[in-house]
């Protein structure tokens, strides 16, 4: 896995918009010109790894929605990427009967079936167009990669296979399997891409164990059928400095559910729990000037503002991880630096004007050093809008989500529930923070009462609910939530070991003094400059004990399968007694990036070592309340 | 396809010939290997899938497709065979023959290059550097007109083309544009490295110059406007003189032609920087009227290239 996954990913595709043929590095072959039919799974996959302009570099002039009125384009191919469900078919056959393109090259998210297969021929019989369905292939890419290391299932209807349709009650058995083949189909895409066969590890007893039986199986029967094995050949060997297979670690989200609840301190967690940030791109309603007030009315209607958090953006890789204060900090530099080199430019375009009109009187000055001095001005000119570019985006989402704090005061919330997940000593009492009618919305109330609800080592007696829950619904909350993790702690019975949040300090470093300069756009006054201190989150510390083979009484009961062996699928001690260098975690049930970036902090004190995330949605803590709100209500 | 000649013909072109035109087929053309200066093209390989993470059902639907046919044997189709008709519109015809021109001229710039390079002193071939710098600079011009006109076809057809179709041609438009105008910026650097490397030489040789030339002044006076002789003219009258020859009439003959070349390669290349920045404009105006047309517009937005390319606009043109 010495390509990343995104990486991976992106050659695949690039690969596919050259219709399936390697691409040649040469420019100087001719153009080819196409058009490129999408559905919204394929919109989804595609939009975070191809911008249009590099769809323009690849000759696709036109990019357009499957099920969407396409104008016929004659003598122009079509690329076709669209997952094979029956409307998508339909559409498919209707295009060929309308002869909308000169030829089309239908290729599939994920495995066409037989009969399905069956429906194009003969839609393509009647319509006489054989000929021109040139090309017909399964990609497996079915999965969104978001980060080089992060990856998630398909995004539309993700409430099909959401952590609530997991859990719910009454869910039948037809529906569960409908959501483990889901699931399985899009894990065997994405090891297909990766070019790897993994070694499972998953806990007993749950949606994960499902999951890993019904993985195990597809990858072994795949690698049983040698004509039509899809691990064979370069896509294994080539390109891979580690020998060793990958481990996989299948996780289940009600292993921890303090965790989504948790309120973050790091830039890209806080962006995504705050504000609407969805498959990289955040939207935010613009800002006129004036801050938003938290009981003020509702302001008028401003104009939606979105920006794409890309790879592209080096601010952005350096500091999605970083705790929120460096962020702010950071911009502040940039805006500095940039400011410097705008005023270079400046200078050096008067200079020039002078010239002009001055003939022969700056005759000291080297004629063709000054031409050298303004190419080179006009060539960092693009560089130097796009970085006025990203400081604008960073500054603006940056404010914005510093007003979220500010009025909701999370920073008390994140010191508070720190402190409640690392059994630290508590100052202030839970009561008081719920009844402050100043700090956070009732969401963040119910977040905070939740953790303290989930973490605590003995059970909360009557009299205090009680008392919890008058408060909270004295804020307003809904207090279904409640009912639901009552439920769970009761089956999961992980009372016996609660979820070890590890001893995490978080310090208070007083107010930053540079950010309270005059100068600077982010006044954090009144916000607390926290530290945090590495600690690892469940999640991260089963890896760490499988990963390195480490006895721990929470992961020697998990299973083992290898799909490679060929039986003995039962056998739970590992082979392999070596760690591993490589590891991708699953999180069943829906993940976030609090734990993403866990894992992460945590990769990055092991060099030589790489982890990927994944899970089966992305949601932060608003959207998972409400998830368990319908569960409790059940 | 007829092979380029907007000029006369120069034996220099031969090197660079790519061969007889190929059928449209885009699978075929795709599977060129590398289009290097040798004439021939070597013949295709065959695509090589086994180390693709995909799995091709083409075999398996065209089975599918024979089967059903055998079933429906009785039964003949109505419709009339549709692969066969192509409609080759004259906008495709063209863009496909600028297409094919703008690779061409590609290879022959970077042989250019190639030579450009060279800073050794004996092997200058300065008469072919001259002559690939005139026809590219041609094929430049001439590409940058044919553009013009398959924008001009574009606009005609504005009224007559439903979007998606006015979409596709505009963009084809602007993409053509802007390969020419990436080509262009090559082609300028080239001539600058290879400017820089006439200037290195003549430093080089200035240590070992004799006798002044009178012609020498002649000349100075018609390019005392060009911007990059004056720094040359600041220097003393020294002159450059062809080291290979060694009497003093063949010196001052060789010396005069040196000097002439030299002359008109600094003016050219002044030139074709001018020429340059209208081809620059032509693409911004052209990436303006697209922007004007009403695009289909998906989830993802615009980049910003097209503002910094006006910006760009704005810096190099006065």
């Amino acid at each position: 896995m010495a390509a990343s996954v995104r990486g991976k990913q992106a050659a695949a595709l690039k690969r596919m918009l050259n219709f399936n043929a390697p691409q040649l590095k040469n420019t100087a072959a001719e153009p080819v010109w196409k058009v490129l039919i999408y559905d919204r799974c394929g919109q989804d996959i595609i939009s975070p790894l191809l911008a249009v302009k590099e769809l323009r570099e690849m000759g696709i002039t036109l990019h357009l929605l499957l099920h969407s009125d396409r104008d016929p384009i004659p003598d122009v191919p079509a690329i076709y990427f669209v997952m094979p469900t029956e409307e998508n078919i339909d559409r498919i056959c209707q295009d060929l009967r309308s002869q909308l393109y000169e030829s089309y090259y239908l290729n599939f998210i994920s495995a066409i079936s037989r009969s399905k297969l069956e429906d194009i021929a003969s839609a393509a019989l009647s319509a006489n167009a054989i000929t021109q369905v040139t090309k017909v292939f399964d990609q497996y890419l079915n999965f969104i990669t978001l980060e080089d290391d992060m990856f998630i299932l398909s995004n539309q209807n993700k409430e099909l296979i959401s952590y609530h349709a997991i859990n719910k009650p009454d869910i039948m058995d037809t529906e569960m399997e409908a959501i483990m083949d889901t699931i399985v189909d899009s894990l065997f895409c994405f090891f297909v891409t990766l070019g790897a066969v993994p070694i499972i590890r998953c806990p007993r007893g749950n949606a994960a164990e499902m999951v890993a039986v019904k993985l195990d199986k597809k990858l072994r029967e795949n690698l049983r059928d040698a004509r039509n094995s899809l691990f064979t050949g370069d896509n294994m060997g080539a390109g891979q400095f580690s020998f060793q297979r990958p481990l996989f670690v299948l996780a289940d989200r009600n292993l921890d559910l303090a965790t989504p609840l948790h309120h973050t301190w790091t830039y890209q967690a806080l962006i995504h729990d705050v504000l609407d940030f969805h498959l990289n791109r955040v939207s935010m309603d613009e800002s006129v000037g004036s801050e938003a007030s938290p009981a003020g009315a509702r302001p008028k209607k401003k104009n939606k503002k979105s920006y794409d958090l890309t790879a592209a953006d080096m601010f952005w890789l350096k500091h999605k991880g970083s705790p929120f204060p460096e962020v702010a900090e950071s911009v502040q530099e940039e805006l500095d630096t940039y400011r410097a080199q705008e005023d270079e430019v400046k200078r050096l375009k008067s200079i020039m004007g002078l010239e002009g009109e001055d003939e022969g009187a700056i005759s000291s000055i080297s004629m063709s050093d000054n031409t050298a001095k303004l190419t080179s001005a006009v060539s960092s000119l693009p560089e130097l809008l796009e970085k006025k570019r990203l400081i604008d985006l960073h500054t603006n989402v940056a404010t914005a989500v510093l007003d979220h704090i500010k009025s909701r005061k999370l920073d008390v919330y994140f010191e508070y529930e720190e402190k409640l997940m690392s059994k630290s000593t508590l100052d202030k009492s839970l009561l008081d923070i719920i009844s402050d009618p100043d700090a956070g919305t009732p969401e963040d109330k119910m977040r905070l009462f939740l953790i303290f609800y989930i973490t605590a080592l003995q059970p909360t007696s009557e009299t205090d609910l009680d008392q919890y829950k008058k408060a909270l619904l004295d804020t307003g909350c809904d207090l279904s939530p409640v009912n639901y993790i009552k439920q769970w702690k009761a089956f999961t019975k992980i009372a016996a070991t609660p979820s070890n949040y590890g001893n995490s300090g978080v310090k208070p470093m007083g107010l930053f003094s540079r950010v309270m300069n005059s100068g600077s756009q982010f006044v954090m006054e009144g916000v607390k400059n926290l530290v945090l201190k590495q600690h690892n989150l469940p999640v991260t510390r089963i890896l760490d004990n499988l990963m390195e083979m480490k006895s721990n009484p929470e992961t020697d009961d998990y299973r083992y399968f290898d799909p490679k062996m060929l039986r003995g699928s039962e056998s739970s001690i590992p082979r392999n007694k070596n760690p591993f260098q490589e590891a991708i975690v699953f999180v069943v049930g829906g993940g976030n990036y609090i734990e993403y970036q866990n894992l992460v902090d945590y990769t990055k004190a092991k060099p030589g070592k790489r982890v990927l995330y994944g899970c089966s949605e992305l949601f932060n803590a608003g959207q998972f309340i409400k998830q368990l709100s319908s569960l409790g209500q059940k | 396809m007829n092979t380029r000649r907007c000029h006369g013909p120069r034996n220099s072109q031969e090197g660079v010939n790519l061969g007889p035109a190929q059928t449209q087929s885009p699978l075929i053309q795709l599977q060129d290997p590398q289009l290097t200066v040798p004439s021939l093209r070597p013949p295709a390989p065959l695509v090589d899938i086994s180390n693709m993470s995909v799995k091709d059902r083409t075999n398996e639907f065209q089975s599918v497709c024979r089967s059903l046919q055998g079933r429906q044997n009785g039964v003949q189709s109505s419709k009339p065979a549709l692969s066969a008709i192509r409609q080759h519109s004259d906008f495709n015809l063209l863009a496909k023959s600028i297409g094919k021109d703008l690779s061409n001229t590609f290879a022959k710039l970077e042989k250019l290059t190639i030579l450009a390079k060279r800073k050794s002193l004996f092997d200058d071939n300065a008469v072919e550097i001259e002559e690939l710098t005139y026809i590219v600079k041609q094929d430049i011009n001439c590409l940058n007109k044919q553009i013009a006109q398959l924008q001009g076809l574009v606009r005609a057809r504005q009224s007559q083309n439903g979007i998606h179709l006015q979409t596709h041609s505009s963009t084809i438009v602007v993409s053509l544009q802007s390969k020419l105008a990436s080509m262009s910026n090559d082609f300028k650097s080239v001539l600058e490295v290879r400017s820089a490397n006439l200037k290195e030489q003549k430093s080089r040789i200035d240590p070992f110059s004799q006798a002044p030339a009178s012609s020498f002044h002649i000349h100075t006076s018609n390019f005392s406007n060009s911007l990059l002789m004056q720094d040359d003219s600041k220097k003393t009258a020294e002159v450059s003189i062809d080291f290979r020859a060694s009497q003093q009439l063949q010196l001052i003959n060789k010396q005069d032609s040196y000097i002439q070349s030299r002359a008109d390669t600094m003016q050219n290349i002044e030139t074709t920087i001018v020429e340059l920045g209208s081809i620059f404009q032509q693409l911004a105006h052209m990436v303006k009227e697209q922007e004007e047309t009403a695009e289909v517009r998906e989830k993802w937005e615009d980049d910003r290239e097209t503002e910094i390319i006006k910006l760009l606009v704005e810096m190099l043109c006065p």
